[in-house]
């Protein structure tokens, strides 16, 4: 009985618990000796929740939401999502576009920058917590660690506007995702990224993504209102505007 | 839109793109299997390319696509304004190209996915201009 008790704990508790180790980045003086994350990285393999490894395995609310959605795009109710409208991806998928995201280190904060849709995500390493009821948002709250060479990031409060990366894929407001961020080679970034939902999911999913570094590219500006000519409708009927002013 | 900068023979402006496409082609296939970052391609039609030649009215070096207007002149001698979407200029500026690849005025045969209902558009995929120089646009996968 204490045993189980015992685990029950751990379990609960493991996302929480920072098991730090090593230089937390609090001064600059300690960023300096934390891992060189600069340079801009491009996602090379991996590509967030749809790429490879085991499916995500959904409750049966979750996996019905999942058919209903196959079940439309077959009947060609659904051409598009909403990144077609300029929508950003939110997390997990906005970490593995085709775009190169830059990380750098503050003291007591981590941000990243992410080139596609503009987007950026700060990830507090000053050692507080989660907010007890957080705002909903597209990237989440993000607190994070080192554990040696690891950058150990939790994200909790997100939007149910996004889903998992695969439109049909949605999950709940308790997701929480977990990544673990480590130089796997001198110029390779390994993300593994664990997802769990006590709503969405039967147990949690991991995925890895690796990023090549790029230290000659510089961020370029992303404004995807620019010249959007991609729609999709309330219907879910997708187009291309082609309207055209001589000049 | 800013014009050309430079007065470098076509040939030579072309070099480093060219050579930025075969770099990028290495890398396509590992693009291909991911997920595509903007919008899906149900509109075109991926199984057909077509072959278009025309002349550049403009190139709208703009995110999330750029756009290659040309005027194609039909068999009965009419002209049809096509217009091309290709990958953003963040992802094809760091692949050799510029905004100034394509002019008004410049000559090209192009190879596109045409969209489905029929309209005047598709997806780039390469052009080859009057020197016989070629650019890629890497079909549709990653940076849509």
């Amino acid at each position: 009985m204490l045993r189980h008790v015992w685990f029950i704990a751990v379990f609960a508790a493991a996302p929480l618990a920072a098991q730090k180790s090593g230089p937390q980045g609090d001064t600059w003086e300690n960023i300096a000796k934390l891992p060189d994350f600069s340079g801009l990285w491009e996602v090379t393999r991996g590509g967030g929740p749809r790429g490879g490894g085991e499916p995500p395995a959904f409750t049966p609310e979750y996996a019905a939401k999942l058919a209903e959605f196959q079940a439309a795009t077959q009947r060609g109710e659904i051409e598009d999502g909403p990144t077609a409208n300029c929508v950003p991806n939110g997390m997990p998928a906005i970490m593995t576009q085709p775009y190169p995201i830059e990380i750098l280190f503050t003291p007591g904060k981590v941000t990243i920058l992410i080139e596609a849709y503009a987007q950026w995500r700060q990830i507090f390493t000053d050692g507080r917590v989660h907010p007890e009821d957080p705002d909903l948002t597209f990237n989440g709250h993000s607190t994070g660690h080192w554990e040696g060479d690891t950058l150990v990031v939790d994200t909790v409060g997100f939007t149910t506007d996004t889903s998992l990366g695969n439109q049909g894929q949605r999950h709940s407001e308790k997701m929480r995702i977990v990544e673990r961020f480590r130089l796997a080679e001198p110029d390779r970034l390994e993300v593994v990224t664990t997802i769990s939902d006590p709503e969405a999911l039967t147990k949690p999913f991991t995925r890895t993504a690796a990023y090549g570094r790029h230290r000659d590219w510089n961020l370029a500006e992303y404004v995807c209102q620019q010249n959007n000519r991609n729609f999709t409708t309330d219907d879910g009927k997708s187009g291309i505007d082609l309207s055209f002013e001589e000049k | 839109m800013m014009r050309r900068t430079t007065n470098r023979p076509r040939s030579l402006r072309h070099f480093t793109m060219v050579l930025g496409s075969v770099v990028g082609m290495l890398a396509l296939a590992a693009w291909t299997s991911r997920a595509e970052a903007h919008h899906s391609f149900s509109v075109f039609d991926m199984q057909t390319n077509k072959d278009l030649e025309g002349e550049v009215i403009e190139f709208q070096w703009t995110n999330p696509h750029t756009f290659l207007w040309i005027n194609v002149t039909n068999a009965d001698g009419s002209k049809t304004r096509w217009g091309l979407e290709g990958m953003s200029p963040n992802f094809l500026g760091r692949r050799g190209w510029t905004k100034n690849t394509f002019e008004p005025g410049d000559k090209v045969k192009v190879v596109v996915w045409p969209l489905k209902s029929g309209e005047p558009g598709g997806t780039l995929q390469k052009a080859t201009f009057e020197d016989g120089t070629q650019v890629v646009n890497f079909g549709g996968s990653g940076g849509g």
